[in-house]
């Protein structure tokens, strides 16, 4: 186990690492912050003193061997636009995110996985060809057009939810359930197929021979079967909407989490910004993909983690 | 069962509807970006200065049509010698925080904006500033270097802080203003809040508290006004103006227009730049892309509001046969013309484009549309050595004077110009300096008609601002696009 976590914690840094090198070199191909902050009409001298302040006027290896160093301790710098040490503004947004994304797995968990088994318990039935259909309905919205329909129909036409924003429980709704479908339609194919593979398989057939309740072969025995599938895609889901749709529905939503904060930080090139929101999410990646690897074990003893 | 259930639906419905602004003095507004920073003397941004216009004030200010008139001064600036003004200031006026606006706080304010130190993004508005001086306990002057009757316009632009409260560490997320309304709670990436300041010196205003919901999200902002939770919202697309509750619209600030390169190309001919100015149907232009919130450019890269702009110009009208005529003289059928631009930047400025380019066609001439990317464009339009046919731009003057734009497209050093016209840049050059105020409108106005005669433009709109308001709100936008909830009420 020592061994592995070894292992495990070098190929995450690794990962870290080319993450942000990456970033680097990206951010500084997109174009110049400086142009992009000053009025169109600023002269050739307050452009390039702007630049001399921002630190962006050094050779781009000075730039990378500064910017690696101050990695070591954790100091992104203060972003270019909202001039505050960027990793505070991060941490700031993350656990708005974080509540929104756990939501919206959670919902779609629990409402996939009792779907997808009813589903499958009576395949080619009327609920389980209703449940196929809408699942592919819904899998074909794009995002921010589901979550505009939502805010007309139940912000604008019904009234009964707000627009956006953060505030109570009210606020989540909307997002929560826009992030969540997708996943959620993703989920409940996948719970399908899985269980009727295991369902059809000869160790049921044992179980309905020595007289096994249906609830015990399905919640049981069949569930543990398809529970290494099911959750490798809901952390995969998890890692989906964490590191690319909440950049659409909080856009949408006016949510202020990470996702926001990532399109504006590009929107006005804010490099320091940007680097400080990949490597924080990079680093949670890393983090939750472990953790999936160690539950993985828990559920299947046959699986070898090294 | 059903009853029950409907009931409580009602019930939660009810309770959510119940947190949206219920009472008159209370009002919400919904912008497309939220603030930078709260310090007024930082950054050059929309987002930023829709808050701090309703906390900071500044020595002069305009009226709603754009007139200058004292504020924080107690009369209109005086030019005491050829790079001196004095202002008088206003007695009795504190900032929130007590500490009192006087001389030195006037003088503390200019000379914190013009420090290189500092470097504000805001500092190409007071390049001629040298410094402030208080001459006694309410009488400043300011230093120019050289004669500066644009003075007063930039005045308008710069606000006063606190010379304590601006030192310390906290002022850019606790600003401190004399300014109508004071600062309440920063949400950080949601909203703002404001109070009304008990203590203002001016009119009472008639909205007890204020909150700035920022929605980038056009949709979403539109949403918020239609579901009541906003009763202001900005850059309302004109094709939605018939869905709100009441539109409000003003001449804008932002002018697009095309810079053709005079020197190289087929451009270099002036015939060949007229011809691309009459092959554009303006009044079409206007009511196709805008539902008519736009106003046709009079042959200037200014609006009437702006001091300078020549009204003897009577812009160029549509006609294509006359267009056609002046490129075949010009030998020019089937040139091509390359025009540069870029997407989503301004409003509607892909499509704004693509209309040009396809009058141009009708005329006989190649257009060769290349949008880029904004920083790659910003590269294009920027570029001294090799300047594209044909750059499209929208300036954006909020001086409302015409040094900025003619100095920045007209002259031929400005950042965006593609002419070679000496006695033009002159003009310009002198009218900057020049302190008699007929004679410095006479040259804009030389100006302004050489650059219409050789066409070194193709002239195309002025956009109109539109905003969206809920029925009880009362408000009249102005020229200069500030939200003053000062000006605001509801019934």
């Amino acid at each position: 186990m020592g061994r592995m976590l070894l292992k495990r914690g070098w190929d995450g840094l690794i990962v870290i690492l080319g993450v942000t090198v990456v970033v680097f070199v990206i951010t500084r191909m997109i174009g110049d912050p400086v142009d992009i902050m000053l009025p169109l009409e600023a002269t050739e001298e307050q452009r390039a003193a702007f630049e001399a302040q921002l630190g962006l006027d050094r050779p781009i290896v000075v730039q990378f061997v500064n910017y690696v160093w101050d990695l070591t301790r954790f100091d992104f710098g203060n972003s270019l636009w909202l001039d505050r040490p960027a990793l505070d503004i991060v941490f700031e947004r993350l656990p708005i995110t974080l509540l929104l994304v756990i939501s919206s797995i959670v919902l779609a968990t629990v409402i996939a996985i009792p779907l997808g088994i009813i589903a499958a318990l009576n395949p080619g039935s009327f609920i389980d060809r209703i449940t196929v259909i809408l699942s592919l309905v819904a899998l074909s919205l794009p995002q921010f057009w589901l979550g505009l329909l939502l805010i007309v129909l139940f912000s604008v036409t019904l009234s009964w939810l707000p627009t956006g924003g953060i505030g109570g429980l009210s606020h989540l709704v909307l997002p929560a359930v826009t992030l969540a479908l997708p996943a959620m339609t993703r989920l409940v194919m996948v719970v399908r197929s899985q269980m009727i593979d295991e369902l059809n398989a000869q160790y049921i057939k044992t179980t309905e021979a020595k007289g096994l309740s249906q609830f015990r072969i399905v919640g049981v025995h069949a569930m543990r079967n398809a529970a290494v599938p099911v959750l490798t895609l809901v952390a995969w889901e998890f890692i989906r909407i964490l590191s690319g749709y909440t950049v659409v529905v909080e856009t949408v939503f006016a949510w202020p989490g990470l996702g926001l904060l990532a399109l504006q930080a590009i929107q006005r090139q804010d490099l320091v910004l940007l680097q400080a929101i990949v490597f924080v999410i990079a680093v949670i990646v890393v983090v939750f993909n472990f953790g999936v690897d160690v539950i993985y074990k828990a559920i299947d003893p046959r699986i070898k983690l090294d | 069962m059903h009853a029950r259930w409907s009931f409580r639906a009602l019930a939660l419905a009810a309770a959510l509807t119940a947190t949206g602004p219920v009472w008159a003095q209370e009002i919400a507004i919904a912008i497309g970006s939220e603030p930078t920073t709260l310090d007024p003397q930082l950054r050059d941004d929309g987002g930023e200065r829709a808050i701090t216009d309703n906390i900071f004030e500044t020595l002069l200010f305009r009226d709603a049509d754009g007139t200058l008139r004292p504020s924080l001064a107690a009369s209109m600036p005086v030019q005491v010698d050829e790079t001196t003004w004095e202002v008088d200031l206003r007695d009795g006026v504190s900032f929130h925080n007590g500490e009192p606006f006087n001389a030195d706080a006037a003088a503390f304010s200019v000379n914190r904006i013009i420090d290189p130190e500092f470097n504000s993004e805001q500092s190409s508005f007071f390049a001629s500033i040298t410094g402030a001086t208080a001459v006694d306990g309410d009488t400043i002057h300011i230093t120019t270097d050289g004669p500066d009757p644009i003075l007063p316009a930039r005045l308008y632009w710069m606000k006063m802080v606190p010379p304590g409260a601006a030192d310390s560490e906290d002022f850019a997320s606790n600003p401190v203003g004399t300014g109508p309304y004071q600062f309440v709670d920063w949400n950080r990436g949601s909203s703002i809040e404001l109070a009304a300041n008990p203590d203002y010196w001016g009119e009472a205003p008639s909205i007890q508290d204020v909150e700035f919901r920022f929605i980038s999200e056009f949709g979403t902002r539109l949403s918020s006004l239609l579901s009541g939770e906003t009763d202001l919202i900005t850059n309302l697309l004109p094709e939605f103006v018939g869905q709100v509750p009441r539109a409000v619209a003003v001449s804008g600030l932002e002018l697009p227009i095309v810079i053709l390169n005079a020197d190289d190309g087929p451009t270099a001919d002036a015939r060949v730049r007229q011809a691309l100015n009459m092959a554009i149907d303006h009044e079409a232009l206007a009511e196709s892309l805008f539902a008519g919130y736009a106003d046709v450019a009079q042959g200037q890269l200014m609006a009437p509001s702006f001091f300078g702009f020549n009204p003897d110009i009577p812009g160029y009208s549509y006609d294509p046969d006359r267009a056609r005529e002046l490129i075949s003289e010009a030998g020019a059928e089937g040139a091509e013309i390359e025009l540069v631009g870029t997407a989503g930047r301004w409003l509607k400025d892909r499509e704004m484009i693509e209309v040009i380019a396809s009058y141009w066609e009708d005329i006989g001439v190649q257009p060769n549309v290349r949008i880029f990317e904004f920083g790659e464009y910003l590269n294009r339009l920027f570029d001294r050595e090799t300047r594209a046919d044909a750059i499209f731009v929208v300036s954006s003057n909020e001086l409302l004077d015409a040094d900025r734009p003619l100095s920045a497209y007209y002259h031929l050093d400005g950042i965006g110009a593609s002419n070679t016209d000496e006695e033009m840049a002159n003009w310009i050059v002198e009218a900057r300096s020049e302190t008699d105020v007929d004679a410095r409108e006479a040259l804009y106005h030389q100006a302004l008609e050489r650059a219409y005669d050789e066409a070194y433009f193709a002239f195309l709109l002025n956009i109109n601002d539109i905003y969206g308001t809920s029925e009880r709100l009362q408000w009249e936008p102005r020229v200069d696009a500030k939200l003053l909830v000062s000006t605001m009420s509801v019934e």
